[in-house]
């Protein structure tokens, strides 16, 4: 039986029949379903609810505000895992200086509390509940020390605690909060008023994107020519992520196996330009880059083909110094042990091969000092998607 | 029972003795948390704070140990610090030099044990009896 496949994302719809794929660009001026009703309403009309699957990357994206005992150990843990579910950090507070670090401005999605070993106790105080009292947010969470749970949970309504995230010997426990922000982020994406509007289209659950992408990352090297280790870049209109394998990270922190995923909120090339060209502006290596693609700076400020290919291959380069040595605040993958880079999403779409290579080898070379680049493997017709939806078609029940 | 916090400082990896001070802290009857080769001194402080140990036991035996030194006072300081015992230990010099000129020195630093080429033994009787003598 065939089935239809739909990728809804900030800047354009995908849709995917046995027949192939064809993508549409949203109009911002209805809601998702009235637009998908207009565009493809007929193509719906030939499948069954229950053949109808639904992803959504738009508007992705949790903020977190992390309160920590240390640098080394609390922070350090809890931005890593945060980085992993695909939580953006717009803050860390360093318990020590709760008292005089300033507040975000902004609502903040979920504000994650830790520090300390179990059996220690003490370690939060007043302090933290006057900070509290002057943020936004709409979840909060605690993985520090058992000790100090009862007294936090008595003070701060609506408090979820869950297992300490530092290990009595000092090694990070990913796994209770990894899956609880995890939940949420899929909760926030699928919740999202007009997401929900879609189940008027389809029996199945609708996921996140980036999730779908993550599941099929196991199958990947059975559907295409890739050499573990690898990374999959995924460049959209409003987000970049980056999805890798574990093998590349050799931090000191040891945890599960599988792949990660890092989520750039603001590096699109449609929805967050100005995010995108100011960055680049700031790197280091800007100039030299556009030198190298024979264009200059004006480039940033056009709107034409060639503009957007330039943005493209900047955000290519942007995404990987993100995670390089050179910028270590960031989670860094050792992209010298790297076998291949897959790139899926818009940018297949519009730069060829030999663009890609040539920014990719541009990177290698300045970056990282390597005369020979990973392979490079372009996911031209969102097969990756498309392995991941058709995945989870029986699994999971509708849990909304 | 009595928490130490150890490892290698700096840009050292020098293994070896890590591992016996681990194993001999243990024995005698401290719950260890060993931070391993090329620890940062944040890191050890960090770990202090974490763990709410009573004993920060450094070692250095490439003889870098001064370079960093003079951050230990900056950083003992960005956290209350509970009374933390500072030892350390191992090569602390490049060269030649004498124990009873390092110690002063190290002390200055915001040390309260220094120990420069002394037997493992011997130090960590030492400790033992400094820290019963505090209590
Ligand atoms: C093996 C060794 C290496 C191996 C290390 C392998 C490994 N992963 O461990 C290798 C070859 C990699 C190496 C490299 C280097 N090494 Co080396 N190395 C040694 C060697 C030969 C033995 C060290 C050892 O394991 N000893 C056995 C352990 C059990 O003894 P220990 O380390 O001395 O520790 C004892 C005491 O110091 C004490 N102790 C240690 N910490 C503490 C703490 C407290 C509180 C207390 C009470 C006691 C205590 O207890 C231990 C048991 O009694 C020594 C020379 C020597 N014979 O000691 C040089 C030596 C330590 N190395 C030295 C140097 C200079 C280097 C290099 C810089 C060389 C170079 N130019 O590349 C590099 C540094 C690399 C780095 N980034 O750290 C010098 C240090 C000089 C100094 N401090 O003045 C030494 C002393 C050699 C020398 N005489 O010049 N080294």
């Amino acid at each position: 039986m065939s089935k239809l496949l739909i990728d809804v994302g900030s800047t354009y719809v995908k849709v995917c029949q046995k027949s192939g794929i064809s993508q549409y660009f949203r109009d911002f001026k209805k809601d998702i379903y009235d637009d998908l009703v207009t565009k493809c309403g007929d193509i719906f009309s030939k499948y069954a609810k229950e053949d109808i699957f639904i992803c959504s990357s738009a508007n992705g994206g949790l903020s977190t505000l992390i309160i920590g005992l240390t640098n080394s150990f609390s922070l350090k843990f809890a931005q890593n895992i945060a980085f992993n579910s695909g939580i953006n950090i717009i803050d860390t507070v360093l318990y020590s200086k709760i008292e005089e670090s300033k507040y975000p401005a902004e609502l903040v999605d979920v504000v994650i509390v830790v520090g300390g070993i179990d059996g220690i106790g003490n370690v939060f105080d007043k302090r933290l509940l006057d900070y509290l009292q002057n943020i936004r947010y709409s979840n909060i969470v605690y993985v520090g020390t058992s000790q100090d749970a009862g007294f936090l949970s008595m003070h701060i309504p609506a408090l979820k605690v869950l297992g300490n995230i530092i290990t009595p010997k000092l090694h990070i426990n990913e796994g209770e909060l990894k899956e609880y922000l995890t939940n949420l982020y899929q909760a926030d994406i699928v919740g999202k008023e007009d997401i929900k509007h879609l189940y008027a289209l389809t029996a199945n659950q609708i996921y996140s994107t980036p999730y779908v992408v993550n599941r099929s990352l196991s199958q990947i090297d059975a559907n295409f020519d890739v050499v573990n280790p690898f990374i999959v870049i995924d460049i959209g209109g409003a987000t970049t992520d980056i999805h890798y394998s574990h093998d590349l990270v050799r931090d000191n922190i040891v945890s599960e196996s599988g792949y990660d995923r890092l989520v750039f909120k603001k590096l699109g090339v449609y929805k967050s330009r100005e995010t995108l060209i100011f960055a680049a502006k700031n790197n280091e290596f800007v100039y030299e880059l556009l030198a190298y693609l024979h264009v200059t700076e004006n480039i940033l400020e056009e709107e034409s083909e060639k503009a957007l290919r330039i943005l493209m291959q900047l955000s290519i380069f942007l995404v990987l110094y993100k995670v390089s040595r050179l910028n270590p605040q960031y989670v860094t993958l050792h992209l010298e042990l790297l076998e291949t880079i897959v790139l899926t999403g818009g940018i297949t779409k519009v730069l060829v091969f030999e663009e890609v290579e040539a920014i990719i080898g541009f990177f290698y070379k300045k970056v990282m000092n390597i005369h020979s680049i990973p392979n490079i493997v372009m996911d031209f017709d969102y097969a990756i998607w498309t392995i991941g939806m058709e995945d989870n078609e029986p699994k999971e029940q509708k849990c909304l | 029972m009595m928490k130490v916090v150890t490892g290698v400082v700096g840009n050292d990896i020098h293994v070896v003795a890590n591992r016996l001070i681990d194993i001999s802290l243990q024995a005698r009857g401290f719950e260890v948390f060993n931070l391993g080769v090329n620890t940062s001194l944040e890191e050890f402080i960090d770990a202090a704070v974490e763990t709410d140990a009573d004993i920060l036991l450094i070692s250095s035996l490439n003889g870098e140990a001064e370079g960093w030194c003079r951050d230990l006072q900056f950083l003992r300081s960005e956290y209350a610090l509970k009374d933390v015992t500072f030892v350390i230990g191992g090569n602390l010099a490049v060269g030649e030099a004498k124990q009873s000129d390092l110690a002063p020195k190290y002390k200055s630093y915001g040390f309260d044990l220094v120990f420069h080429q002394v037997d493992l033994n011997t130090g960590l009787d030492e400790i033992e009896r400094y820290m019963s003598e505090r209590s």
